[in-house]
Order: C-alpha cells, then structure tokens, then sequence
C-alpha cells in the first residue's frame, strides 16, 4: 500500500475504534455494547496491522495475532465490562496475551514472572477484595461510565499521535548497525548495545540486573518491604463479624 | 529501528490507552486499580520492545523494577479499598470526591471576595485542621447518613453533576 492509503486505513480503523469504545461504553443494550467491544478491538487491531509485522516465520506471525488480539480484546472488554469479577477475569486473559508478547520480545523470564506475580497473586489479590466488598451483588455505580465521551476522544487523540510517531519512526532510514539514532540519544548509555552472546538468557538479565542495577535492587526489595508493613498498617481490622 | 517492533509498540501503546480510559471512566474503585495495572502492561511491552531495539537488556531490568512497585502499589491500594469501604459500605470512588474542610474554596463553587469573608469572619481564625474525633463536615449538599449509616440499601449517593457529556 502506499503511504497516503496507510494513512488514510490507519485513522479510519481508529475512527473505526472510538465510535466502538463509544458504544461499548453507553448504556444502550447489551448486544450494542458487545458488538461495540468488537468493534473497538477490530479497530485497534487493524490499526496495529498498519505498521510492519513481526518478522519470522508463519508461526511467529500467527503467535503475535493471537496474543496482540487476546491482549486488546480482552482489554476493552475489560474496560467495559459492567460485572467488576467479569473485568477482573478479562484483565486476567489480557495478562495472558502480554505475557505472551513478552515471550516473542525474548523475555520468558519476565513472561512467567508477570503471570505468576499478576495472574498468580494480584488477581487472586483483586478477585478476593470484589467478593469481600460487593457482596450484595450489582451496583449502580459499575453501570454508568463517567465522561466517557470526553476521555475517549482524549485517549483517542493520544494513541493517534503516538501511532503516527511510531509511523514516522518506521519511515526513517535504518543505520547499519542497530537503529537510528541522534546524536544524543547514542551518547546515551541506555541507548548503547550490549555485549551479552545470549540475548534472551535468564544469566544475561541477572548480571545486568545484579550488576548494574544493584543498588536499585536492594532499594526495591526495602519498597517492597516497606509496602508490606504500609498495607499491614493500613488494613482496617474488626474484632467481630465481616467487613 | 528494526524492522518487526512497530507492531509491538502500536500494542503498548493500545493497551495504555485502553488502561487511561478505564481510568477516567470507570466508578468503582477496584477497576480503577486494575486499569493502572493494564496501563503498566502497555509500558512493560514499550519497554521491552525499546530494549530489543537498541539490543540491551536495560529494559528487561526496568520493567523487573515495574512489576515490584506494581507489586506494592497493588497491596497498598487494596488495602486502603478495603478500609475506605469500611467506612462507607460502597467502591463508588464519587463519594470521595468531594473530601476537603468545610471553610476552604470548593473547585466547583465560586469563591468569595476575601473582604465579605474578613468581615463575615467574627470568630478568631483557627488552625484549619479537622478536629480529631468528630465527624468532619464534607459538604453541604453531601448526607451525611452516608458516613455513619451501615446499611448499603439506605445508601443514596448525590448523582455526580458532570454525568452528562
């Protein structure tokens, strides 16, 4: 396709997308609002489809489809959901598909850390918390989106600009080694590349995260336990009956 | 930039924008809680994708640092769900957004001349602090019963005046 065209599908899928985070989002029937959620997710879809594919084989192509799909559907579907276990249970799926994302970035230890600390903990965490606190069932308050028009243009406006930011990335001339860069951004030593033999080993990541990062490492891990107390002391605490 | 990781970032950056929309949109408190978590998901894959660019594992580190405040932010959150819900017996975050101490300038009223206030002003000024022990007054046109009543079904929360855009 040529530039303009690209273009030109590129914002009709996310016009395409709005109008159905639009409908997903107001309270019309439930079949408008499902096929609204599809119609957003299609519409992020096809926008995605605009910008180079992975590369690989079939199999790599058809793995990122799956999981770039499961991941947005899940997510506006999760977003509008009115059942908060429901939305709790898309989030859930989503984790799934960005996990699997990670795993074609050549990142299986984080794949599997994110699902053991988010499907594993966080959302056992969530689900647990719903069910303490909405034990009288629907509420009038998971039925009415807030401002949804406003934030969807909003939000809207921003994915659009970044879109066309990473369009604008695709079309700059690729230097021979590595990407293009300014000349700050090479000075940068985020920027400059490694020399691990293994990319995605688990030895290269704890030498970059015990080795560079080690300070920062010993200051998370005291986050983490001051959080712990944090939680502890904030946790309300009877001495009879439920919450 | 090489050549497969546009479609990665179009993702990240679907996803972040789905968790913004979640954020403003959704009433109740856990989901917005759980659409921050959907907007770190975009900027983990963002990161990781920028990491494979520039071939490093700087991102990889990072988002290792993302997922333990993730972590911490998860359980301090929910934690103060639970104790907010305690004293109201509802996730609806509108009841919280009209906190502030009866004599400061409401955002959504308008502020009074300083010099009717003065001469309004008979009393000595106060340290504005909320008394300990007592009820605070939240607002003028918020029932109290919210506060001190338990039961979830005597409960009617003032619809929110910005509903209809």
């Amino acid at each position: 396709m040529s530039d303009s065209a690209v273009q030109g599908v590129l914002y009709g899928s996310l016009a395409a997308g709005a109008i159905g985070m639009w409908l997903a989002t107001s309270p019309r029937t439930a079949a408008l609002r499902v096929l609204g959620a599809f119609l957003a997710s299609a519409g992020l879809i096809a926008a995605v489809a605009m910008f180079s594919g992975p590369g690989g084989d079939v199999t790599n192509k058809i793995l990122f489809w799956l999981f770039a799909g499961s991941a947005l559907l899940s997510g506006v579907l999760m977003v509008t959901s009115r059942e908060p276990v429901y939305a709790a249970l898309w989030f859930a799926l989503a984790t799934l598909g960005t996990c699997g994302l990670f795993m074609m970035q050549a990142a299986p230890f984080l794949a599997a850390a994110t699902i053991i600390v988010y499907a594993g903990a966080i959302i056992v965490t969530f689900l647990f918390v719903i069910m303490l606190a909405q034990q009288q069932g629907r509420s009038f308050y998971d039925y009415r989106a807030r401002t949804p028009i406003m934030s969807i243009v909003a939000s809207w406006l921003m994915l659009a600009a970044l879109l066309w930011n990473f369009q604008a990335w695709q079309k700059a001339p690729m230097a021979a080694a590595g990407p293009a860069l300014t000349a700050e951004a090479a000075t940068n030593p985020f920027s400059q590349p490694s020399d691990v033999d293994q990319f995605d080993s688990l030895r290269a990541l704890g030498l970059s995260l015990f080795g560079d990062y080690l300070y920062a490492v010993e200051i998370a891990g005291t986050l983490l336990l001051v959080a712990g107390i944090g939680a502890i002391a904030i946790a309300p605490r009877r001495a009879e009956g439920t919450l | 930039m090489t050549a497969d990781s546009g479609c990665y970032l179009a993702v990240g950056a679907a996803l972040f924008v789905l968790g913004g929309i979640g954020f403003v949109t959704r009433r109740n408190l856990i989901l917005i809680f759980l659409s921050v978590e959907l907007m770190l998901h975009g900027v983990s894959l963002t990161l990781l994708t920028f990491g494979r660019m520039h071939n490093n594992l700087e991102g990889q580190s990072f988002t290792i640092f993302m997922l333990t405040v993730a972590a911490c932010e998860a359980a301090l959150g929910l934690s103060l769900v639970l104790s907010l819900y305690q004293r109201t017996k509802s996730l609806d975050v509108d009841i919280w957004s009209k906190l502030s101490e009866p004599d400061l300038p409401k955002w959504d009223k308008p502020v009074q001349p300083l010099e009717s206030r003065v001469l309004r002003e008979e009393r000595p000024a106060s340290p504005r602090l909320t008394k300990a022990g007592g009820l605070p007054e939240i607002d003028d046109d918020f029932p109290v019963e919210l506060a001190t009543s338990t039961d979830p079904r005597k409960i009617l929360t003032p619809s929110p005046p910005d509903d209809d855009y």
